[in-house]
C-alpha cells in the first residue's frame, strides 16, 4: 500500500488530482474533500455553463442593469480588469463571441461585417466595475463573460491557502495537467521536477523545469489528435484583429501565483514578445517558456 | 446514440451462450434465434387487445410496426370506455374487431394471445380468463392489486401451460442487457448498495374529470388514485425499479421497511404522493427506494453501488471509484513509491488532448437508444410462435409485483414485512 495519498474529482471540465506524500490517510482524505468542496463551490459560482451560477446570472442580466456582486466575485471581475490593463488588452474574458463566430458560423456565412459588429459589441471595455455600490454592468447584450481562463488559476489559488492552512507541507496539485501547484519538495528530492511534454514526442520532456511552492500554467492552441496530428482550435482569439491564433504555440509560464500563471499562459499566447517582454518586467518572479511547434522540430523560446 | 437492429443482434449474438445470459437474461436470445414465421395466413399471430388507454395505445402502435414484418395481426381490440373503444377501432381501420367487454372478445374471437393494459385491479380476472380460453397473455405491469391474485395468475399460467408476459420493458433494453454483464464480470466489484428514485412535479392526473376527486366517473378514469385500483406509484413506477433490484441482485429481498404519506397533493386522492423504502437481500445489501411527485429535482435514476464503481443506469453511465490517474500523475506516484525524482513531462494545452484526463464517467452501452417495448412485444410474438418464453421472464415480473404489494403493506403498517412462503414460488 503507497504511503502517498492520491485522489482526483471531475471539475471545470476535467480532472483535479491530489498528491500527498507521507501523510496520514485519513487527515489526507480530510484535507482532499476541503478541497474538493472549495473547487466546487467556486465552480457553482463562476461557471457559465450552469445556469443558475452567479456568472451565468451576470450575463443574463447586466446588460439591461447593474447587477450586485458579493465581494469575491467582485475582486475577481476587478483583477480579471487589472490584468486587462497589465497585459495590454491580452487578457480578455468578453471574446467569446468570436469563439462562437469561427467556431459556429460556416466559412460562407461569415463576412468582415460581421467581425466588425462584434469588434464594436465587445471587449473589456464595455465591461464596467462600481467600486461603490458594488455591481456590474455591460454596455450591450452580447457581452458575456468567460472565466474559462481565469477558473482553474483562481481555484488553485483557494487550494494553496486551504493546503496551508492544513498545514500541509508538500503536496502535488493537477488541474487537468495543463495547471500546476507544488507545495514543498518530492520526497526524493529538492524540488518537483515538472517537465513541458514535447508534442512531437509525447511522453518525453522538452523543457524541464524545478518547482517548489510554485505554480505554472500552459496553454495552446492546438491538441493532438488520435493520428498524432497537431490541429487548431478556434478557442484563443488574437482581441488585437478577432481572430483565432492559429499557430502551432504552446506556452507555459512559472510563478508563485496559480492566478497570474493562468492568466498569463492565456494572454501571452496571443501576445507579441514585446508584450511578453513588457508584462515580465510588471511581475516579480515570472518564468515564460514559449514552445514552435511550426516545423518538424520543437523551437523552445525562454524569456 | 441510437443503436440499430444489427448492432443490436451483435450485441446479443456476442453474449449468446454466455453464462451470465443463460443465468440472469435468457429471453435476449430470441432475437438471435427467432421462432421460424411463414408468410401465409395460418402461420400467422392472432392478437387480441384489451384497454386502450394511454399505454395500451402505445403498444398498439408498437403491434403495428410488428405487423409489416412479423406476420402478426391485430384482431380484436376491447376497451370499455367509449372513447377508447373508438379509438381502437380508428386505430385499426376497423379491420380489428371491437369490443366493450373483454369475455365477449375471448368467446367469439380465434386468437393465439392477447395484451392486456387495463387498470391494475382488473388484470387478474383478464389474464385468467384469457389462460382459460387457451390464449398467452402480455399483461402491463404491475401483475395485480392483490397478493393472492399475482399468484393465481402465475399458477393459471402454470396450469394452462400458457405463456405470462409483464410489461417491465427494462428487462429488453441493450443498455441493461451490457449493465448486467459488466456486474455479473465483476466490474463494480462487490454490490455494496442499489438506490432508486423516481421523482416528479406531477399531480399524476391524467385525466380532468368534472367534480375531480372521488366521483365515479374520476375512479374510473384516474384509477391510479384509488386505493381499490392501486397501489399508486409504489405498482405504477416503482414495480420497474423493483424489478431492476430483484435483477441485479439475482434473488427477491428478504424483507422491506417503508413510510408513504399524501402531504402535497392532497386533493382527495387515496394513494400516497411520497414515499420511501427500505429492502434488505439475504447478503446485507440494502435497496433504497424514493419516489415524491412534487419534486423533479433528482428526476429517475437506478444506481447500482460497487466498491470499484457505479452504474446509472437510467442515464446509461458507468464510473470508476477511482479515475484512472492519468500517465503523468501515474508516472510521479510510481516515482515518489521508489524514491526516485526524476522529471514529469506534464500538460501543454489547454484543449485536452484526445483521450486524455477528462473523466466524467462512461457510457455502459455505446449504442443505447431503442425501443424497448417494441423489442418486449417481439419477444413475446416470437414466444408465442414456439409455445413458450424463458420462466425466468415470468418470475421477474412476478417477484417485482410480489414485492411491490408487500412494500405497500409495509408503507402502511410500519412494520418490516417479509413474505408469507405460500407466496413462494
Amino acid at each position: 500500500m503507497s504511503k502517498t495519498y492520491h485522489n482526483s474529482f471531475f471539475a471545470m471540465n476535467t480532472r483535479f488530482h491530489a498528491v500527498f506524500p507521507n501523510l496520514d490517510y485519513n487527515y489526507a482524505d480530510q484535507v482532499f474533500h476541503a478541497l474538493k468542496m472549495e473547487v466546487n463551490r467556486i465552480e457553482q459560482k463562476i461557471s457559465r455553463f450552469i445556469p443558475e451560477s452567479d456568472l451565468s446570472i451576470i450575463n443574463k442580466t447586466a446588460f439591461k442593469h447593474p447587477v450586485s456582486l458579493d465581494e469575491e466575485l467582485f475582486e475577481i471581475l476587478s483583477s480579471c480588469k487589472e490584468y486587462w490593463k497589465l497585459t495590454e488588452g491580452a487578457f480578455d474574458v468578453t471574446l467569446r463571441p468570436f469563439i462562437t463566430y469561427w467556431n459556429e458560423k460556416p466559412e460562407p456565412q461569415r463576412s468582415t461585417s460581421q467581425l466588425s459588429n462584434i469588434f464594436n459589441q465587445v471587449g473589456m471595455v464595455h465591461l464596467h466595475l462600481d467600486k461603490s455600490n458594488r455591481t456590474i454592468s455591460f454596455d450591450n447584450k452580447h457581452i458575456e463573460i468567460d472565466l474559462g481562463g481565469f477558473g482553474k488559476g483562481y481555484a488553485l489559488e483557494r487550494v494553496d491557502s486551504l493546503l496551508n492552512t492544513h498545514n500541509i507541507k508538500s503536496a502535488f496539485i493537477s488541474f487537468g495537467e495543463s495547471s500546476i501547484l507544488t507545495l514543498g519538495r518530492h520526497p526524493a528530492g529538492d524540488c518537483w521536477k515538472v517537465g513541458l511534454n514535447n508534442y512531437l514526442e509525447p511522453g518525453s520532456s522538452i523543457h524541464e523545469y524545478p518547482m517548489q511552492n510554485s505554480s505554472m500554467s500552459t496553454s495552446a492552441n492546438f491538441y493532438l489528435d488520435d493520428n498524432g496530428t497537431l490541429c487548431n482550435h478556434n478557442h484563443v482569439i488574437d482581441p488585437v484583429k478577432g481572430v483565432p491564433v492559429n499557430d502551432f504555440i504552446s506556452l507555459a509560464v512559472f510563478c508563485n501565483s496559480s492566478i497570474i500563471a493562468e492568466i498569463l499562459s492565456t494572454a501571452l499566447l496571443v501576445s507579441s514578445d514585446s508584450v511578453i517582454r513588457n508584462t515580465m518586467e510588471k511581475i516579480e518572479e515570472l518564468n515564460v517558456v514559449k514552445i514552435d511547434y511550426s516545423s518538424d522540430e520543437a523551437r523552445v523560446i525562454k524569456f | 446514440m441510437n443503436i440499430n437492429r444489427r448492432k443490436f443482434l451483435e450485441m446479443t449474438g456476442a453474449i449468446a451462450g454466455s453464462s451470465v445470459l443463460t443465468a440472469t437474461m435468457p429471453w435476449f436470445s430470441i432475437f438471435n434465434n427467432p421462432a421460424p414465421a411463414g408468410k401465409n395466413a395460418s402461420d400467422r399471430i392472432r392478437i387480441g387487445m384489451i384497454g386502450i388507454g394511454s399505454r395500451g395505445q402505445a403498444l398498439l402502435l408498437n403491434m403495428l410496426e410488428l405487423k409489416n414484418r412479423m406476420n402478426v395481426e391485430i384482431v380484436a381490440v376491447c376497451d370499455n370506455y367509449e372513447q377508447h373503444y373508438q379509438r381502437a377501432i380508428k386505430l385499426t381501420d376497423g379491420k380489428a374487431k371491437a369490443f366493450y367487454d373483454h369475455r365477449k372478445m375471448l368467446d367469439e374471437v380465434e386468437m393465439d394471445g392477447v395484451i392486456i393494459a387495463t387498470p391494475l385491479h382488473v388484470h387478474a380476472h383478464q389474464t385468467i380468463d384469457s389462460f382459460k380460453a387457451g390464449l398467452h397473455v402480455f399483461c402491463e405491469k404491475s401483475m395485480a392489486r392483490h397478493l393472492d391474485d399475482v399468484k393465481e395468475m402465475y399458477d393459471t399460467h402454470i396450469e394452462e401451460n400458457k405463456i405470462l408476459m409483464i410489461g417491465h420493458q427494462r428487462l429488453f433494453s441493450p443498455v441493461y442487457l451490457q449493465a448486467m454483464e459488466r456486474i455479473s464480470n465483476g466490474d463494480l466489484g462487490s454490490i455494496t448498495k442499489l438506490k432508486g428514485i423516481w421523482d416528479r412535479n406531477t399531480d399524476w392526473i391524467f385525466y380532468d374529470v368534472p367534480g375531480g376527486r372521488g366521483t365515479e366517473l374520476d375512479r374510473i378514469r384516474n384509477w391510479r388514485l384509488y386505493e381499490e385500483s392501486s397501489a399508486g406509484m409504489i405498482t405504477e413506477l416503482g414495480s420497474h425499479h423493483f424489478q431492476i433490484a430483484n435483477w441485479v441482485m439475482g434473488e427477491e429481498p428478504l424483507s422491506v421497511m417503508g413510510s408513504g404519506s399524501i402531504n402535497y397533493w392532497n386533493d382527495g386522492r387515496e394513494v400516497y404522493d411520497n414515499f420511501s423504502l427500505i429492502f434488505k437481500y439475504s447478503d446485507g445489501t440494502h435497496f433504497i427506494y424514493d419516489c415524491n411527485s412534487a419534486n423533479k429535482h433528482n428526476g429517475m435514476q437506478f444506481q447500482v453501488q460497487g466498491n470499484e464503481g457505479t452504474m446509472e443506469l437510467e442515464s446509461n453511465k458507468q464510473f470508476a471509484e477511482d479515475a484512472p490517474p492519468p500517465p503523468a500523475i501515474d508516472e510521479l506516484l510510481q516515482n515518489i513509491d521508489s524514491n526516485k525524482s526524476e522529471t514529469i513531462p506534464i500538460g501543454g494545452a489547454t484543449w485536452i488532448p484526445s483521450g486524455a484526463v477528462t473523466y466524467g464517467g462512461e457510457f455502459i452501452s455505446e449504442d443505447w437508444k431503442m425501443n424497448e417495448t417494441l423489442l418486449c412485444l417481439e419477444g413475446f410474438i416470437n414466444f408465442i410462435r414456439e409455445g413458450e418464453a424463458p420462466e425466468r421472464l415470468t418470475i421477474e415480473g412476478y417477484n417485482a409485483s410480489i414485492w411491490s404489494l408487500l412494500a405497500e403493506e409495509a408503507t402502511k403498517t410500519g412494520s418490516k414485512i417479509i413474505r408469507n412462503p405460500k407466496y413462494v414460488l
